[in-house]
């Protein structure tokens, strides 16, 4: 479970401070799929930020798994996202030279994964995500939707709790971006990760289980879509 | 993260830049280069003056000269009731108007009295009319002297055990030749003959005959010895008093060897002797000054290769900084990923140790490979046979790539440091 209580993030100094997060009060359960929705500069990142450990809030608490992460150590918060967490970025931001396998076995370095596990876990995070036959191949010979494929594998890889994807289908066509928004919710459904997704898409927002729509810095509201799924089917 | 992988991940981001790591680490290759090279040189040149001095001169001898006096500080002008120096006809040939202080034989007497001192040999070097076999050609000879039995002398033909016989000699390959032994070793055990002629009395003149003990041959090494025939103390005497007795310049000597009981006593005896107003150089003064000067050159030749280690290091921060300014992103993915700062700093300190190897191993490696290739050449160029003139010392090349490793660490501190601080947040914005 993700508590955020109070969070209030400012950039700047002084006149040109710049309220990012205003008073945040939020709960995620765990296993649940959330979206973060809102337009560009309404601080849905800046919240993504905060709550993996990336920012520091100067003020409120992140309290993951009954402990608040504002209040550990650089050093403890690096290893609670080497440990727990995985992302997926918009630009992928995968490692054109390097191999596949490369690629996927990064976060198993960071987290000090033991070489004789590494291997099987690379290749059932290729497996899931349809790329095993690619392992040895360079990442810059992929296609887009490939890249981000191989995304979500290194996200995977460490069997995280939390996923956090920061709009993980904006630079691909509707096709490529369904297949990977199904391979996220269904690796959210399967293993029941919390999956946290960062997007201006409503429809994909709507998709997840949790929509907290942001807006200023705030929370404008929380809409439970499987509520309203239930009440289409009810009525 | 563990040391191996980030060490294999800073092996694959250079061979990702390989023109640009090959360039860095050619910088670095010229002062390993420079400094293997010279350090080979110094090594070697000191092996082989040591082989030189311990040819030319023994341990357990200290040679002795009279203290010169200060040499003239411009035109002296001459005494008209001044005595005639004994330098003037007997050391003419070192003339220049420098004079020349001789031993004497109560100087050789006050000498061998001295502790550890088992006996005083002056060069005789008499100079004796020529050298023939019974009937044979006469040959001049121009240098003739007293055989030291610590000298290591390299035989053509025959061999010698201690000391000489009074009536044996040894020849020089040139001069056995010259005299009509085809084979050098038909020479040994064959009589030859000295033609002597006192100087003081006017026509007088002997024959001593000598049995070959051995023929020497010629060498890389000694200079001294080898071209001279060698005889015996007691011979050379016998010879110098005969030629030289009422001249002059007789019992007048520039320089006497001490020849002393044991090789450790040396340092003291010569103290006793500068002590006692004598000039005094012992084999290890001999190769110290040899040595000091291989040694001034040696320290030039590295200090050129350190200038172009220091050249490299700029070259090794400025790469490192576009390579941290190339890798934002990664470095920002690594860092979001739940890298810690000090693994990113050490990735980076690794590049650069890697490329401190490459630039050292490279350096080193071509320089072993041009000293082996051009070590026959200078031997043959030089006439020395069999010896290596650039000599590698394995402990030495590793220190050397060792070395430049860390050199290239301590410049890559600055980028490393950079991109440890880097905030990943700014380094993933994309917009």
């Amino acid at each position: 479970m993700i508590e955020l209580k109070n969070i209030t993030k400012t950039y700047g100094k002084k006149q040109n401070a710049f309220l990012a997060l205003d008073n945040i009060n939020l709960t995620i359960p765990s296993g649940a799929s959330v979206a973060i929705l809102g337009k560009s500069g309404s601080g849905k990142s800046t919240l993504m930020h905060a709550m993996s450990g990336l920012d520091r809030p100067e003020q409120g608490e992140v309290i993951i798994d009954g402990e608040d992460i504002l209040k550990l150590r650089t050093k403890q918060v690096d290893q609670f996202r080497a440990q727990k967490i995985g992302f997926i970025f918009q630009s992928f931001f995968v490692q054109a030279n390097e191999t596949v396998s490369d690629n996927v076995s990064l976060p198993l370095e960071i987290a000090d994964v033991s070489f004789s596990t590494r291997k099987q876990k690379i290749r059932a995070a290729l497996e899931s995500v349809d790329l095993l036959e690619k392992i040895n191949s360079k990442a810059k010979n992929l296609s887009g939707g490939q890249k981000q494929r191989l995304a979500v594998a290194r996200a995977i890889v460490n069997e995280p709790q939390i996923i956090f994807a920061d709009e993980p289908t904006g630079n691909l066509d509707s096709v490529t971006g369904d297949k990977v928004e199904a391979m996220l919710f269904g690796y959210n459904k399967k293993n029941g990760v919390t999956l946290i997704i960062v997007t201006h898409d409503p429809d994909l927002a709507s998709k997840c289980d949790i929509q907290v729509n942001i807006k200023d810095g705030r929370v404008e509201s929380v809409v439970d879509n499987k509520e309203i799924a239930a009440e289409k089917v009810g009525a | 993260m563990k040391l191996i992988d980030t060490i294999n991940r800073a092996g694959r981001s250079l061979k990702n830049a390989k023109a640009r790591t090959l360039l860095t680490s050619l910088a670095i290759g010229v002062g390993a280069f420079t400094i293997t090279l010279s350090l080979a040189a110094g090594e070697g040149g000191r092996d082989y003056t040591d082989q030189i001095v311990s040819a030319n001169s023994d341990v357990k001898e200290i040679v002795v000269t009279q203290k010169q006096p200060e040499a003239s500080t411009g035109p002296r002008e001459f005494e008209e009731s001044g005595a005639i120096q004994p330098g003037a006809s007997a050391g003419g040939a070192f003339g220049g108007g420098a004079e020349i202080a001789f031993l004497t034989r109560n100087d050789l007497t006050a000498i061998e009295k001295l502790d550890n001192v088992e006996a005083v040999i002056p060069n005789y070097s008499p100079q004796v009319t020529y050298l023939t076999t019974d009937g044979g050609k006469k040959f001049v000879v121009e240098s003739l002297s007293a055989f030291t039995p610590g000298l290591a002398l390299e035989f053509a033909a025959g061999s010698v055990d201690g000391a000489l016989a009074d009536n044996e000699i040894i020849l020089s390959e040139e001069y056995a030749k010259a005299l009509g032994f085809e084979n050098v070793a038909d020479a040994v055990g064959k009589t030859v003959e000295i033609r002597a002629d006192a100087l003081a009395k006017l026509g007088e003149s002997k024959l001593v005959p000598f049995t070959v003990k051995a023929v020497s041959s010629k060498s890389g090494l000694a200079f001294r010895a080898q071209g001279s025939q060698l005889i015996s103390d007691n011979a050379a005497r016998d010879l110098y008093v005969y030629i030289n007795e009422g001249t002059r310049s007789y019992d007048k000597f520039i320089l006497a060897s001490v020849r002393i009981s044991e090789a450790n006593k040396a340092e003291e005896v010569k103290e006793a002797l500068v002590a006692k107003g004598y000039e005094a150089q012992t084999a290890a003064d001999i190769l110290g000054t040899v040595n000091t000067f291989i040694n001034v050159l040696q320290g030039i030749l590295i200090g050129f290769g350190a200038l172009a280690v220091l050249t490299s290091v700029f070259g090794i921060i400025n790469t490192q900084y576009i390579s941290v300014l190339e890798r934002t992103q990664q470095i920002g993915l690594m860092k979001a990923l739940g890298m810690r700062r000090r693994d990113v700093g050490r990735l980076f300190k690794l590049e650069a140790a890697w490329i401190g190897f490459l630039g050292g191993a490279l350096g080193s490696g071509l320089a072993v490979l041009a000293g082996v290739i051009a070590n026959p050449a200078i031997s043959n160029a030089l006439n020395l046979d069999g010896i290596h003139l650039l000599s590698f010392n394995p402990l030495a090349v590793a220190g050397v790539v060792v070395g430049l490793m860390i050199v290239a660490v301590v410049s890559g501190i600055a980028p490393s440091r950079k991109a440890a601080k880097l905030d990943p947040i700014e380094a993933l914005r994309t917009e």
